[in-house]
C-alpha cells in the first residue's frame, strides 16, 4: 500500500467550501420554492410537498456538511524533490504523480471568498495537464509556488 | 549591415488570395442569394440590377485586395531570422528565428502543380495562441522552398556546430529511399474500408428485412408485420443507397488524398508526402513526437489490418489533427519492422498484461445504470416492439466483456504500452519521459474489489490527451505509480535521459 501524501489543506478551506454549499444550496432551495408554488396551483398534494421539502434538505445536508467534509478528509498533497503527489476526490479517489520535470508553471489565485480567509489556491501546470490545490494560507501557497517553482527549474527538459 | 535581397511570391499567389477569399464567403454570398432571390424581390426595372452591380464591386475588390497582398509581400533572411512583410491596408512584419521553426510543411495544390510551386507553412513552437502565430508563404518556387530550408540548417548550425555536423552527413544520404510506400492494393482497401462498416450494416438490414417472413409471429400481428416488414424493406433499401454513394465518394476522396503516401527519414525528421491532385509534404522533428497509437477497428482486426497513428507536441491551433496519420493502413505483422526503424528507441513487441476477471463487471455494469429507466419506459411505452430495448442488455453485457477482453499494458523501464478498447482496438505506445502525469482512480466499488483504473496523460496538439488502463489490480496500478515516480530510480539516470 502506497504512503498516502502528508499535507492536509487549511482547515479555513473546510469553511470555505461549507459557504461554498450555502451558495450552491440556495439555489437548490429556490428550485425547491419554484416546485412547491407549482404543486400549490396545480395539485396541491401534502405528499409533494413533503417530498419537496425534505429533498431539499437533503441536497442541503449534502452539499453543505457531507460533502465539504469527505473532500476536506480526503484532500492530501505532498511536494518532494522530484515530483508533486495529490490526492482529492468525493466518490472516486484520484491520486496523481506530476514530476517535477514536467511542471511548466505555478499559479496562486485568489478569490473573494478565499482572500476574506486569507487563502490561495494554487495551480500547477504541464505541458498537457493543470492541477490546483484549492485551499492553502496565502503565505503557505506563496512560499509553495516559490519551492515548486525552483524546483522544477532545477530539472530543465525538452517538451 | 549588408543589403538583403528581399523575395516575393510568385504572382499566382494573388489567384490563390482570391479564391481562398471567395471560398470563405460563398456560404453567406448563397445565403444573401437565396434570402433576396434572383429577381431583386420588390424592386423593379433597373433597380434590380442594383445586387449584381454590388456583387460584381465585391469580386473585383477582392480581386485586386488579392493583388495588392501578393504585391506587398516579402520575405528575406537576415541575422539568422526568416523575415516577413506583409499586410493589406497596415503594414505588418513578422521576424521569426530560424532555431524556433519546428518545422516546413510543403503543399502542391492544382494551381501550384503546372508553375512547379509549393505552399510552405512555417511552424513554430507550440507558443502562440492563434493562427497568426504561423507564418505562411501561399506559393514560391522548389528552389526558393529549398533555400529556406538551407537557410534554416544554415543558421540552426552556427547555433550547435558540434553536434550538427557529425548528425547531418551519414543519415541523409543513406536514407532518401522512402522508408515505406503505401501499395495500390492497400490504398484501395483503406479506401473502400474507411467508410465501410455502415454500409456493411445497411446490407445486412435489407437482408435481415429479407428473412422476417419466416418468423412465426406473422400469424398474429399479420397486418401491422405486413406494414412494418414494407416499410422496413424500403427504408433499408433507401439507406442503402444512399450509403452505397457516400461510400463511393468517401472511396474517391480517399484514394486521391492518399494516393502515393510515402514516408521517409532525413535528417531526424519524418516526412510524409501524398496526394493525387493536391500534393501534400508534411515534416514532423521526431523529437516532438509523444506517443505512438496502432488503432485496429474491428472489421480491419479481421482483415489483419492497422493503422498508425502519432501524437505530436506543438503544432498550430489552425492545425486541426494533431494526430498525424503515419501509416494509414498496413498489414498488422509489418508494422513493426518499419517502426523500429523509424523509432529505434521504442520496443514494440509488447507483452500484455491483462486485466483480472473480478473486474469484468465495472465495463458493463455503470451502463445498466442508466440503460435500466431507459429500457423499461420504451418496453412500457411502446409495449409490444418496446421489449426490443431489452436486447441492449445482452449487448452491452457482450461489449463491455469485449473490452474487459481487449484491456491490458504492458511496461519495462523506459515505456508504457495500453491497449484498450472502445470499439477499436488501440494500442498506445508512450514513453515514461513524454508522460505528463500519471492519476490513479478509485471509486468505492472498485476498492472493495482491490482494482483501479490509471490515467496517463501525454501531451498532443495544443492540449492533452488522456489513456485510461481501466479497472487493474490495485497492486499493478501502485506499482505502476512507482515505476512512474522519479524518486523511486536513479535520479542521475533520469537527467541522462532527458536530452535528446
Amino acid at each position: 500500500m502506497r504512503q498516502e501524501p502528508i499535507n492536509r489543506l487549511s482547515e479555513k478551506g473546510l469553511r470555505v467550501w461549507r459557504i461554498y454549499g450555502i451558495f450552491q444550496s440556495l439555489i437548490v432551495f429556490l428550485v425547491g420554492i419554484g416546485a412547491g408554488v407549482i404543486n400549490y396551483f396545480t395539485g396541491q398534494y401534502i405528499w409533494l410537498y413533503i417530498a419537496d421539502g425534505v429533498l431539499v434538505l437533503l441536497i442541503g445536508y449534502l452539499l453543505i456538511y457531507l460533502f465539504p467534509k469527505i473532500r476536506w478528509t480526503r484532500w492530501r498533497y505532498e511536494v518532494r524533490e522530484q515530483e508533486i503527489e495529490l490526492q482529492h476526490g468525493l466518490f472516486i479517489v484520484k491520486r496523481t504523480l506530476v514530476p517535477m520535470v514536467r511542471v511548466q508553471h505555478v499559479d496562486t489565485e485568489q478569490g473573494p471568498i478565499l482572500r476574506k480567509y486569507d487563502l490561495s489556491s494554487i495551480t500547477i501546470s504541464t505541458a498537457a495537464t493543470s492541477h490546483t490545490i484549492p485551499a492553502l494560507v496565502t503565505w503557505e501557497a506563496d512560499e509553495l509556488r516559490g519551492r515548486i517553482s525552483v524546483l522544477a527549474r532545477v530539472a530543465e527538459d525538452d517538451v | 549591415m549588408m543589403y538583403k535581397e528581399k523575395f516575393t511570391l510568385h504572382p499566382i499567389s494573388a489567384v490563390i488570395n482570391f479564391l481562398k477569399v471567395l471560398k470563405d464567403m460563398i456560404i453567406p454570398f448563397v445565403i444573401v442569394i437565396g434570402v433576396n432571390g434572383f429577381g431583386g424581390g420588390g424592386f423593379e426595372g433597373w433597380t434590380s440590377y442594383i445586387i449584381y452591380i454590388v456583387y460584381v464591386v465585391l469580386l473585383v475588390a477582392l480581386l485586386v485586395s488579392g493583388i495588392v497582398e501578393w504585391k506587398r509581400f516579402r520575405y528575406w533572411f537576415e541575422e539568422g531570422e526568416l523575415r516577413i512583410e506583409y499586410g493589406l491596408f497596415v503594414k505588418k512584419k513578422r521576424y521569426i528565428p530560424f532555431e524556433r521553426i519546428q518545422s516546413l510543411n510543403y503543399t502542391e495544390g492544382i494551381l501550384h502543380r503546372p508553375f512547379g510551386l509549393v505552399k510552405v507553412k512555417v511552424e513554430t513552437a507550440g507558443g502562440g495562441a492563434t493562427k497568426e502565430a504561423d507564418a505562411e508563404l501561399t506559393a514560391i518556387s522548389k528552389e526558393a522552398a529549398e533555400q529556406i530550408k538551407k537557410e534554416m540548417v544554415l543558421a540552426k548550425n552556427k547555433e550547435s556546430v558540434t553536434i550538427d555536423e557529425t548528425d547531418q552527413t551519414e543519415p541523409t544520404v543513406e536514407q532518401r529511399k522512402p522508408l515505406f510506400c503505401m501499395s495500390q492494393k492497400d490504398l484501395f482497401i483503406l479506401a473502400s474500408t474507411s467508410g465501410g462498416v455502415g454500409v456493411f450494416f445497411s446490407g445486412l438490414a435489407v437482408f435481415v428485412s429479407q428473412f422476417s417472413e419466416l418468423i412465426p409471429y406473422e400469424t398474429i400481428y399479420n397486418e401491422i408485420i405486413m406494414f412494418i416488414r414494407f416499410g422496413a424493406l424500403l427504408i433499408a433499401l433507401i439507406v442503402f443507397f444512399v450509403l452505397l454513394v457516400a461510400w463511393v465518394v468517401s472511396v474517391a476522396i480517399t484514394f486521391i488524398n492518399y494516393y502515393e503516401f510515402t514516408i521517409r527519414i532525413e535528417d531526424d525528421e519524418i516526412i510524409i508526402t501524398r496526394g493525387l491532385l493536391e500534393k501534400k509534404k508534411v515534416t514532423i522533428p521526431l523529437s516532438r513526437i509523444q506517443g505512438i497509437r496502432i488503432v485496429e477497428n474491428p472489421l480491419r482486426q479481421l482483415t489483419g489490418h492497422a493503422t498508425v497513428i502519432l501524437d505530436s507536441a506543438g503544432g498550430s491551433l489552425a492545425e486541426k489533427d494533431e494526430k498525424i496519420r503515419l501509416i494509414p493502413l498496413i498489414k498488422k505483422d509489418k508494422i513493426n519492422h518499419i517502426l523500429v526503424q523509424i523509432f529505434p528507441d521504442y520496443e514494440f513487441e509488447a507483452n500484455f498484461k491483462r486485466v483480472p476477471r473480478r473486474s469484468r463487471k465495472f465495463f458493463y455494469r455503470l451502463d445498466f445504470l442508466w440503460m435500466i429507466p431507459v429500457a423499461a419506459s420504451v418496453s412500457y411505452f411502446f409495449f409490444p416492439f418496446g421489449l426490443f430495448s431489452l436486447l441492449l442488455f445482452p449487448l452491452s453485457f457482450l461489449w463491455g466483456a469485449w473490452q474487459h477482453k481487449t484491456a491490458g499494458y504492458w511496461m519495462d523501464e523506459r515505456q508504457l504500452v495500453v491497449q484498450y478498447r472502445l470499439f477499436s482496438r488501440v494500442s498506445i505506445w508512450m514513453e515514461k519521459k513524454r508522460i505528463q502525469a500519471m492519476t490513479e482512480h478509485t471509486t468505492y466499488f472498485q476498492k472493495k474489489a482491490g482494482v483501479s483504473s490509471l490515467m496517463t496523460t501525454i501531451k498532443s496538439g495544443v492540449s492533452g490527451s488522456a489513456t485510461t488502463i481501466p479497472h487493474i489490480e490495485k497492486v499493478d496500478a501502485e506499482s505502476l505509480m512507482e515505476w512512474y515516480e522519479p524518486t523511486r530510480i536513479e535520479p542521475i539516470d533520469i537527467e541522462k535521459e532527458q536530452p535528446l
